[in-house]
């Protein structure tokens, strides 16, 4: 074996003291293995462990509380948030819209299809915008006027019977068990327990405690309340009354033993005496006002 | 990863550095000679290492540490000439010997340290492996990334220009 790689066979401390002989055999090797064995005893500067640890740890605290981040995570937290947004807009938007007017208030709004709707004091209207133009239906507690305009079928919905209509204009009062129907413009259609009836305009459907009456009336383009007038024809005193107490906010007492008048006329809705005195005059009727309290008597010097 | 092995545990990570710290340390200081270099370098790898212990497994923090200390060593430090101090060197034959002898055994001893400052880098550092740290050629091969031939040709090189320098003994 050649001196070279006895050499390297020794530096890597394999090699066998023959070998070793045979090296120092030759002078140049034998220097090679002099000054390797010197370098060996070479000392290198002491190592400043502790210090450099200390540098180290100063750097490590903040590692420490550093978290692994899940980007998915975060894009959980941002999409979970938008779900909210949009499951709580679509629940809002799919919710009914409701229109109350109060007591001696009228309430005029349009509908999404641009009809016109006027409602009449302490009355409600329900219906929902989101399929509005696919199904315009309605529903109304109280009395309201419609100006419809022409497109698919329009019903209002009643406790009492569903009146619908193409396009038209029309007025509908719906209370205990008073259903009255006056149309203004065009056909309505009104179906009643199992009856369809079909109102032309310039007549109205009365349906009072189960009987139907129909009659022309041709006196008006417009139901009188929504000009803050209340009419009657040959009505019981008795829903006069009503009336009177949904356009003021009052506590009527009637103090007369015969209630069971019947009443033609009008009374306004925007002076109290005056709409009292409309009421009591023809029926020789007294009344006096105490605040919000109302008493009507039976006129006893007459 | 068992949490033994997590070198992302502070317990665990001074574990490293105890066991490889001087050895580092000294792997770039046969490089570059410079103590407060090597001190930048070694501090610098193992904040690394900390930074990259979630990707780095216990048994590769070795070759990290040496690979971080190596790509440094060759991006940043400029090349000097490496004086080692030896102060402290205690050779064994010093003990029976004459004073004449003492003094020509120091004058020696000069000679090398001299020698091996006039060394290139790539001829010191495998050369200070072997004989300072006692590494196999094998060993050394890895840390430096280079091959077993080439060690063999850099410690016939090195042990060449320092017969060269220091004459025949």
């Amino acid at each position: 074996m050649d001196l070279e790689n006895l050499l390297h066979k020794w530096l890597n401390g394999t090699a066998t003291p023959e070998e070793v002989t045979q090296l120092k055999a030759s002078p140049e090797y034998a220097s090679y293995l002099e000054i390797s064995a010197a370098t060996a005893h070479l000392k290198t500067p002491e190592v400043a462990s502790d210090q450099n640890y200390k540098a180290i740890a100063s750097q490590l605290q903040p590692k420490n509380n550093v978290r692994k981040l899940f980007p998915v995570r975060n894009l959980l937290k941002i999409a979970a948030v938008l779900a909210i947004f949009v499951v709580g807009y679509l629940y809002v938007d799919s919710l009914d819209t409701t229109i109350h007017s109060q007591i001696a208030k009228k309430e005029t709004f349009t509908l999404p299809d641009s009809s016109e709707v006027a409602l009449n004091a302490n009355s409600t209207i329900t219906y929902n915008k989101n399929n509005w133009n696919s199904q315009r239906t309605l529903n109304l507690q109280g009395e309201a006027y419609f100006k419809v305009t022409k497109g698919n079928t329009f019903s209002v919905k009643t406790p009492l019977g569903t009146v619908t209509v193409l396009g038209t204009q029309f007025n509908v009062f719906s209370r205990d068990k008073q259903f009255n129907i006056t149309c203004y413009e065009g056909l309505v259609s009104v179906a009643y327990n199992d009856t369809l009836i079909k109102l032309p305009a310039g007549s109205q459907l009365s349906i009072e405690n189960n009987t139907l009456i129909k009659h022309a009336n041709a006196f008006a383009p417009f139901p009188s309340w929504t000009a803050n007038e209340s009419s009657f024809e040959n009505a019981d005193l008795a829903a006069v009354l009503e009336e009177l107490e949904r356009q003021y906010p009052i506590q009527l007492t009637a103090t007369f033993s015969n209630a069971n008048r019947r009443f033609t006329g009008s009374f306004t809705h925007t002076d109290l005496t005056l709409a009292l005195k409309s009421i009591c005059d023809p029926l020789q009727l007294a009344f006096t006002i105490e605040d919000e309290r109302v008493t009507i008597y039976a006129n006893k010097s007459q | 990863m068992d949490s033994l092995e997590d070198i992302c545990k502070e317990a665990t990570f001074k574990k490293v550095y105890n066991t490889y710290n001087k050895e580092v340390w000294r792997f770039i200081y046969y490089k570059c000679g410079n103590t407060a270099q090597a001190d930048d370098l070694v501090q610098d790898a193992f904040i690394k290492l900390w930074q990259n212990c979630a990707k780095t497994p216990l048994a590769k923090a070795k070759s990290f540490l040496y690979t971080i200390t190596n790509n440094a060593f060759l991006n940043e430090i400029a090349h000097k000439k490496v004086v080692l101090k030896h102060a402290k060197a205690q050779p064994n034959r010093i003990n029976s010997e004459s004073p004449e002898y003492v003094f020509e055994e120091k004058e020696f001893n000069q000679k090398i340290e001299n020698a091996i400052a006039n060394l290139t880098e790539g001829q010191r550092t495998a050369f200070l492996l072997n004989r300072i740290e006692g590494k196999k050629y094998a060993e050394i091969a890895t840390l430096l990334d280079i091959s077993v031939k080439a060690v063999e040709k850099r410690m016939s090189q090195a042990l060449a220009s320092l017969r060269k320098e220091i004459g025949n003994v």
